[in-house]
């Protein structure tokens, strides 16, 4: 009977000695198998008594329990030392590169409109649109520029054929929202405008984003704070101050240059002023019920301030390497 | 406009040094470009004079001047101007002197040693004028500073005047802003009295009253026009931008300068019997002052003699009756011409006169005769001579209304209130008549103001003088309105977002192409021209923006890029019939490879179906392709290349360039173009929103055999039209031609989805849907079963 005890200890020996499952799986079978001494022992029940037998019974399923212990605990070492392995097999540099798509970019001019965009919207400013190839209609007459006047020389124009032109500037969006909508009205209105004109500092085609505000009684204070407001949000800077200049729009009157505060100096970023009441009364507005404010800033230099670029030129060479660097 | 400071001091009492002119003008809006200060001048530069002068042995264009500097030692210097020569007095840069662009070093040329420079008076930082030495007054030490000499002790003013403020085209203009603004009173000028000492005997007539509403004129006999002029008057003007010519022609200049009226002098002896001021007759000429010959349309204002125009009015004079060295009778000319008139005119010949300048934007016309009469007394006292009484013709002069301002309107435009006692205060300091009625004033703008004509003019002139910068920023009082926005139009925003993460590079390209581009590569024989384009290769309006995107792939493969995939969103042109139609188009190029070379996964190069697919997530897989479109761009490969449609109307188009144009542009790999209606993108919406099914589709798989001609997308259409009941999908997963197929035959492998809404599905119901499509197959494209 001892001998049947000792079984547990000799096949635990036996099992911990196995590296594999299938090794495992022979030697069990040298305890538990159909002709091991567990099998034979169970045989020689049969010749025992009645008051023997549960008592062998007993033994033997004591020391079957113990040899199936001692292998399913050798079993768990063997499948834990297999899944360390494969773990350890798998394992990936984790400091190679991610796998690469192609990755795009959005052009700076795009990022400053959207930006524009943005702002102006958070104070209920719509967007608007107009044809680059414009009428001279709408393009001067309307906006108080009759033929030889002065100003139209200020303009390097190009020109389509005798009534048309590629637009010099985004006001004639202010004249074609005017005639279609009754104030009050806030418009934005960014896109692209043409002229005869290119240098380091000029581009025959460049942006513009014109503002038109109309109502009853928003004055010439109030621009100053829409624009001074909506650079200082631009800028991200709310100690940025700006400062008007007298100057002369056929279209507004008062007229501004505005100016900002950039280190230490003053930097002309666009015009504005009051709509010139000949310009509300081509587009059938009263002036005496109606009044607002018009401003147009250049995109460009608001994006080379924005990103501190110093040349306009890359915008419109296409290079990859700059443009890359701009993302959503 | 330019001026000297000095001058402009000469206007008032009291010193303008303690004022910021530059603040003051600025303020005034007056832009201020450029303040060049005089005085930085180096004490180097000295008065030379040249005491002998001989050829250069070895330099043709040199010669070897001994210049006379006043010291013990006579200098020894090289000189290339045409104008040396013996006896003048020359500004003389010493060894070491700095002038504003390099330092003098002795130096050798072509062997020979030159101690200094003699120097024009560009190079001593006085003018623009660079033709030959500057000659100083002979009278002048020599030695002396030219700092002294020159009295350099001067800034010189260079301005922006605005279209509207022709005022300021003058002295007294400018004096009368600074006086504004800072409250200096202006000198009261003595009027010099003229002693007519002879009848005007030249007949004059004004025959265009409209465009000539007043015309001045006096004669003058025996001057000396080679007499000279006190130096200041040449340091005024050119200090004012205007070269020194001959006495007279100066003080006219002078004059022009100080008074803002441009004057003319006639030389008497080639004037032939009677002038008048009238439009031309066509084919008239007339030969101008800097020898251009125009040929009249008929119309142009004209001052002409019997011979025909001796003048373009207002713009400049002709050379035959110009003045010369030695005229000494001469006809002194002053006339208000109608800005309507001379408007654009100049520009019309090209011409930009300091006199056209001035008449285009309006001339003072109450100091048409005070300017004439000025000048001739300058004349008579610096050139000798006598004159005669003034011809005065005088027809209807602009009329100076009263204009209403109301002390509320100001208030109203400028946003804060202010006192009627501030505004009268204000039209006092600019000289504006005015009488004022319960806050309701009526002023009347003087004759140099024309600028003023409205309500809304005076308010600016009220705010401009109250100041731009003591007007407080103030938030406005608004509604509290939202804006309306459509959930489904997509903003262009989103599409670029997309396009950005599916790897395309925005770009901005000019709108203008070349022809050869619209009308090879775009196919467009009917380019919108531009009359003035910037540059040849960029004459006419883009029609397709591919020429833009190509030439920018150039650029970067030149720049070693290998992958490389653009997209700009902009208008393209058309032309139809009188007028132009502009659509907003998404136009993309793709190039290189859809997964770039790296660790960990294999490179490929982009193909058709890349593009088509990203086509596809912007759109919303709402569109079809084909290739039986018949106006497929000619750019394209034509087997390699669809026509992208949405409800069956073309939005745009998808190809791989065309071998030829890839070779032509020696592009080493295939180039893939696409172009889709931006308007028509923006308004895809989603359709109707379902809530899925609760059972799980059944998946079945099919592959038949067709004839090669026939498109995948012909037997989807079919099928998807055919509302085949439980068919939730079907998706083509393979396609394949070869070895063990029919030559003219190809397989296609679908992928179909079941699903019953309600239940699952018995097998017997699945195979009825297998079993329908395949019939539908069988009948339409003559479809086996493979």
């Amino acid at each position: 009977m001892e001998d049947l005890r000792q079984l547990i200890n000799a096949s635990k020996l036996d099992f911990a000695s196995c590296n594999s499952l299938t090794e495992l799986d022979n030697v069990k079978s040298k305890y538990i198998g159909k002709n091991g001494p567990i099998a034979e022992a169970m045989k020689s029940m049969s010749g025992l008594s009645n008051e023997e037998k549960p008592k062998l019974g007993a033994i033997i399923n004591e020391v079957k329990k113990g040899i199936e212990a001692a292998l399913s605990h050798q079993k768990k070492i063997i499948q834990e030392d297999i899944l360390n392995k494969k773990l350890n097999d798998e394992s990936v540099d984790v400091t190679l590169p991610g796998i690469k798509r192609n990755s795009g970019s959005l052009h700076p001019i795009s990022l400053t409109m959207r930006r524009i965009e943005t702002i102006f919207h958070s104070i209920g400013f719509d967007l608007a649109s107009g044809p680059e190839i414009e009428d001279d209609y709408h393009n001067f007459t309307a906006l108080n520029i009759p033929e030889s006047h002065p100003a139209r020389a200020m303009h390097d124009t190009f020109y389509i054929d005798k009534n048309h032109v590629l637009r010099t500037h985004t006001s004639p969006v202010q004249v074609r929202y005017m005639k279609k909508n009754k104030p009050p009205l806030r418009i934005i209105s960014p896109g692209r405008v043409y002229r005869v004109d290119s240098d380091a500092t000029h581009s025959p085609m460049f942006h513009q984003v014109e503002g038109l505000w109309i109502d009853d009684s928003v004055n010439f204070a109030n621009l100053k704070n829409v624009v001074q407001e909506f650079l200082q949000q631009f800028f991200e800077d709310d100690s940025l101050t700006i400062r008007f200049r007298p100057s002369f729009f056929p279209f507004t009157e008062p007229s501004a240059e505005i100016d900002m505060s950039w280190n230490d100096g003053w930097l002309e970023i666009g015009g504005c002023g009051m709509v010139h009441p000949e310009v509300l009364n081509q587009v059938h507005i009263d002036t005496e019920s109606f009044q607002g404010f018009a401003f147009g800033l250049g995109v460009e230099r608001l994006t080379m301030l924005k990103f501190g670029l110093n040349d306009l030129r890359p915008f419109f060479t296409h290079d990859l390497r700059f443009l890359q660097q701009f993302k959503v | 406009m330019q001026f000297s400071k000095k001058w402009l001091q000469e206007f008032f009492e009291e010193s303008i040094n303690e004022i910021d002119l530059d603040l003051v003008l600025t303020e005034a809006g007056i832009e201020v470009e450029d303040i060049q200060d005089l005085s930085s001048i180096s004490n180097d530069i000295v008065v030379g004079e040249i005491v002998e002068i001989t050829k250069h042995p070895d330099a043709d264009r040199l010669n070897i001047c001994q210049v006379d500097i006043g010291g013990k030692d006579i200098l020894q210097i090289v000189c290339g101007a045409p104008n040396a020569r013996l006896g003048i007095k020359v500004p003389c840069a010493k060894v070491g002197a700095i002038l504003p662009t390099f330092q003098i070093k002795k130096a050798k040329l072509r062997g020979i040693e030159s101690f200094g420079m003699l120097c024009s008076a560009k190079e001593i930082g006085i003018s623009d004028d660079a033709d030959g030495l500057y000659e100083l007054d002979a009278n002048l030490k020599l030695g002396l500073t030219i700092l002294d000499a020159l009295e350099l002790n001067d800034e010189i003013f260079h301005l922006s005047i605005t279209p509207n403020r022709a005022d300021c085209f003058s002295m007294i203009g400018i004096a009368r802003e600074i006086s504004a603004a800072t409250g200096l009173a202006i000198k009261e000028e003595i009027k010099p009295t003229l002693k007519a000492t002879f009848q005007n005997l030249q007949d004059c007539h004004v025959i265009d009253t409209v465009g000539c509403p007043r015309y001045c004129s006096l004669q003058i006999k025996g001057a000396n026009n080679s007499s000279l002029l006190p130096a200041f008057f040449i340091q005024y003007l050119e200090r004012g931008g205007i070269k020194s010519i001959s006495p007279i022609v100066d003080i006219t200049n002078y004059v022009l300068l100080k008074l803002g009226q441009p004057l003319h002098a006639y030389d008497q002896n080639k004037i032939n019997g009677k002038i008048s001021v009238k439009q031309t007759i066509k084919n008239e000429k007339i030969t101008l002052l800097n020898d251009q010959e125009i040929q009249f349309q008929g119309k142009e204002l004209v001052v002409s003699d019997e011979s025909g125009p001796i003048a373009l009015a207002g713009i400049m004079g002709g050379k035959l009756s110009s003045i010369k060295k030695d005229t000494t009778d001469i006809i002194l000319e002053s006339a208000f011409f109608n800005p309507t008139h001379i408007s654009g005119r100049a520009r019309s010949f090209s011409l930009n006169t300091e006199s056209s300048h001035r008449f285009e934007r309006g001339v003072d016309f109450n100091i048409t005769q005070y300017a004439l009469e000025y000048a001739a007394g300058l004349i008579l006292k610096y050139c000798g001579g006598e004159v005669s009484n003034t011809e005065n013709i005088t027809n209807d002069l602009p009329s100076r209304n009263s204009i209403m301002l109301r002390t509320s309107k100001i208030a109203n435009i400028m946003g804060i209130s202010i006192s009627n006692d501030d505004v009268a205060n204000i039209l006092d300091r600019l000289k504006l008549e005015h009488t004022q009625k319960n806050g309701e004033f009526k002023v009347i703008p003087p004759s140099y103001r024309f600028d003023l004509n409205i309500e809304e003019d005076l308010v600016e002139e009220i705010i401009r003088l109250y100041g731009y910068n003591n007007i407080p920023a103030i938030r406005p009082d608004m509604e509290a309105k939202m804006l309306s926005s459509k959930s489904t139009k997509k903003s262009n925003h989103n599409i670029k977002n997309d396009l950005v993460m599916l790897g395309y590079n925005e770009i901005i390209s000019y709108s203008f192409v070349s022809k050869d581009v619209e009308l090879k590569l775009h196919g467009n024989e009917n380019p919108i021209e531009l009359k003035n384009p910037i540059a040849s290769n960029l004459d006419v309006m883009r029609s397709r923006i591919w020429g833009s995107h190509i030439e920018a792939l150039l650029y970067n493969l030149n720049r070693g890029q290998k992958n490389i995939r653009f997209f700009e969103i902009g208008s393209v042109f058309s032309a139809i019939g009188n007028s132009y139609k502009e659509t907003n188009v998404l136009s993309g190029l793709a190039y290189g490879d859809q997964i770039p070379e790296q660790c960990g996964d294999k490179s490929r190069e982009i193909n058709f179906f890349d593009i088509k697919g990203d086509i596809e997530k912007i759109s919303g897989n709402t569109l079809s392709f084909t290739n039986q479109n018949k106006s497929i761009p000619k750019c394209f490969h034509p087997g390699k290349c669809a026509s992208i449609s949405f409800n069956e109307i073309n939005i745009g188009w998808l190809g791989q360039l065309h071998p030829s144009f890839q070779q032509e542009h020696e592009l080493p790999r295939n180039t893939y173009l696409f172009e889709l209606n931006m308007s028509v993108l923006m308004d895809i919406s989603a359709g109707e929103y379902i809530i899925p099914s609760k059972f799980i589709p059944v998946r079945r798989d099919i592959s038949i055999t067709v004839d090669k001609s026939i498109m995948v997308g012909e037997i989807l259409t079919y099928i998807n039209k055919a509302n085949i009941k439980h068919l939730l999908s079907i998706e083509p997963f393979d396609v394949y031609e070869g070895d063990s197929i029919n030559i003219d035959k190809k397989s296609i492998a679908f992928l179909i989805l079941i699903q019953d809404t309600y239940k699952t599905l018995e097998e017997n119901d699945v195979q009825k849907v297998v079993d329908k499509i395949l019939e539908s197959l069988r009948n339409e494209f003559n479809a086996t079963l493979r």
